[in-house]
């Protein structure tokens, strides 16, 4: 989404970088949506927000601790998206993070951290936009994410293994966040002749190009990381979830053997 | 820091209430997207430059820096405009049309871009997120978002550390190398985040943590001259778009 020396200010970037950035963003340009799509976008984002709110306020008023681990979550799925992402097709890119997000921390609370994580890249790094926001909102923090989670959660029903699962709920989540921007770019600007779905199609053919080899970066990129948390996080990944300790009994006692960390499904 | 925070905390409108510069900045750019491109959003552009490069002293290269990203998603996006798709002759052909409406979505969003880049280059978050809470978004909410915030830049830092350290280690020699690197990057940044929170947790219960993170906002008050006179230099874009336009599409 945004390169380094961007966040940094260190470094030059050329109006190359720039515009492939842009591309692989996918972030609706503040102004790009005429005034009632900005309106319905941001009804349609709206219950998922406020229902990723009201949960994050009860565990936050349960657990007044989460707050911090709810931050760096957030600060997480931030500087996720800053990091550099080279394509299988030799460009490079960054990812959406909304798949890892969703595998850790779950939709509801990911529907909120890329409200916030939106939030700041439309006012600190000038992605995305304002009015755009709703419409930005139910692409990367409410479809991508859930999308990305149901994948996941549906494959882990099936006893597949753990990076498998992860690789798919990532792919999913990267690639449905572009198909919901090309469908909402689509919808507020529909072909002179052919209506929506002759736009539809020239908007995806435009990202299509990158999109698909990057959801597939992506993917690989989630394994990896997914990879090397289960050999150092294991006490962060069990507390968020993603994994069960081993030797748990079939009656759900508390039997749990010391060794043996297992990914389960949740 | 963000070019576009450090840039918002040496503002000359620095100390000036959120409020003030939020009616001036989000009013250009709702006008942006509500009057008709031209003339309206191309005299929003215009005004939004105006105010930047004068009273609000935005040096010009930072400005620059930051507009040109969403002016190549603009660029971009405004391209399939230019095309239509399915028509009788030709499977693809040039739009009628095309290049005035891709002009028209050009300017909107460059002139939208520009309000809210008014109020980015001129308001710190650390001065916006905490009064969020009188705007009536959930207290916990805003807590989060001020801890993301705050650990945004360690760790974005953090993350610059580590890739100087991997390149110095010819990390980043080959595509495999390169992947490794990367997925090391990812999982370190989620090992400091986690482990800079449970510090500052433990750092927090040894203070009496509540549950609410009190922060010290800086004093400031809405200004109502300056909130009027903005709300002035709107209502007077409004109007001056609408005379220009009748004027412009009367015949000659």
């Amino acid at each position: 989404m945004v390169p380094v020396s961007q966040e940094t200010g260190q470094g030059t970037s050329t109006i190359h970088e720039v515009l492939e950035r842009v591309c692989s963003a996918m972030h609706i340009a503040e102004g790009f949506l005429p005034p009632a799509h900005a309106i319905a976008w941001s009804v349609a984002s709206a219950p998922f927000v406020v229902h990723g709110v009201r949960s994050l306020t009860r565990e936050v008023k349960e657990h007044p601790e989460s707050t911090l681990l709810l931050g760096a979550s957030g600060a997480f799925t931030f500087v996720l998206s800053a990091l550099k992402l080279p394509s299988v097709t030799g460009s490079c890119s960054h990812p959406t993070g909304t798949g890892l997000g969703a595998v850790l921390f779950r939709p509801p609370v990911m529907a909120v951290l890329g409200t916030i994580t939106l939030l700041f890249q439309a006012l600190l790094l000038a992605h995305g936009g304002l009015t755009t926001l709703g419409a930005n909102v139910f692409s990367m923090a409410v479809v991508g994410p859930w999308a990305g989670y149901a994948v996941y959660r549906l494959l882990r029903r099936f006893d597949v293994p753990l990076m498998v699962t992860v690789f798919f709920g990532a792919f999913v989540a990267d690639l449905s966040t572009y198909c919901v921007t090309s469908v909402q770019l689509a919808l507020a600007f529909p072909d002179p002749s052919s209506g929506f779905p002759g736009a539809l199609g020239k908007f995806a053919s435009i990202f299509a190009v990158t999109q698909l080899p990057l959801a597939v970066s992506e993917g690989l990129l989630t394994v990896f990381v997914m990879r090397l948390l289960t050999q150092s996080s294991k006490g962060e990944l069990t507390r968020l979830g993603v994994l069960v300790t081993g030797g748990r009994t079939k009656g759900g006692a508390d039997a749990v053997a010391d060794t043996g960390t297992e990914a389960v499904a949740r | 820091m963000l070019p576009i925070d450090a840039a918002a905390h040496s503002s000359r409108w620095r100390h000036r209430h959120p409020v003030d510069k939020a009616v001036l900045g989000l009013g250009l750019t709702v006008l942006a997207i509500s009057l008709p491109p031209w003339p309206g959003a191309a005299l929003v552009l215009v005004t939004a430059l105006v105010v930047m490069l004068g009273p609000a002293g935005v040096p010009a290269r930072r400005l620059w820096r930051a507009y040109r990203v969403p002016l190549g998603f603009c660029v971009t996006g405004a391209l399939p405009l230019l095309v239509q798709v399915g028509a009788p002759d030709h499977f693809v052909a040039l739009a009628d049309g095309g290049p005035v409406r891709a002009g028209e979505l050009l300017l909107r969003t460059s002139a939208a871009s520009l309000g809210v880049l008014l109020l980015a280059f001129t308001t710190p978050m650390s001065d916006l997120l905490p009064r969020l809470v009188r705007a009536g978004v959930p207290a916990p909410v805003v807590d989060v978002a001020l801890v993301t915030y705050r650990m945004s830049f360690l760790l974005l830092d953090s993350v610059r550390r580590i890739r100087e350290a991997q390149a110095a280690r010819l990390g980043h020699s080959t595509r495999a190398a390169e992947w490794r690197s990367l997925a090391g990057l990812g999982a370190t940044a989620f090992v400091r985040a986690f482990d800079r929170a449970a510090r500052l947790q433990d750092g927090l219960a040894g203070r009496g943590y509540d549950g609410t993170l009190r922060v010290l906002v800086p004093e400031a008050r809405v200004s109502v001259r300056f909130t009027a006179a903005g709300a002035a230099l709107l209502a007077a874009l409004a109007a001056l778009t609408f005379v220009l336009r009748s004027v412009l599409e009367r015949p000659l």
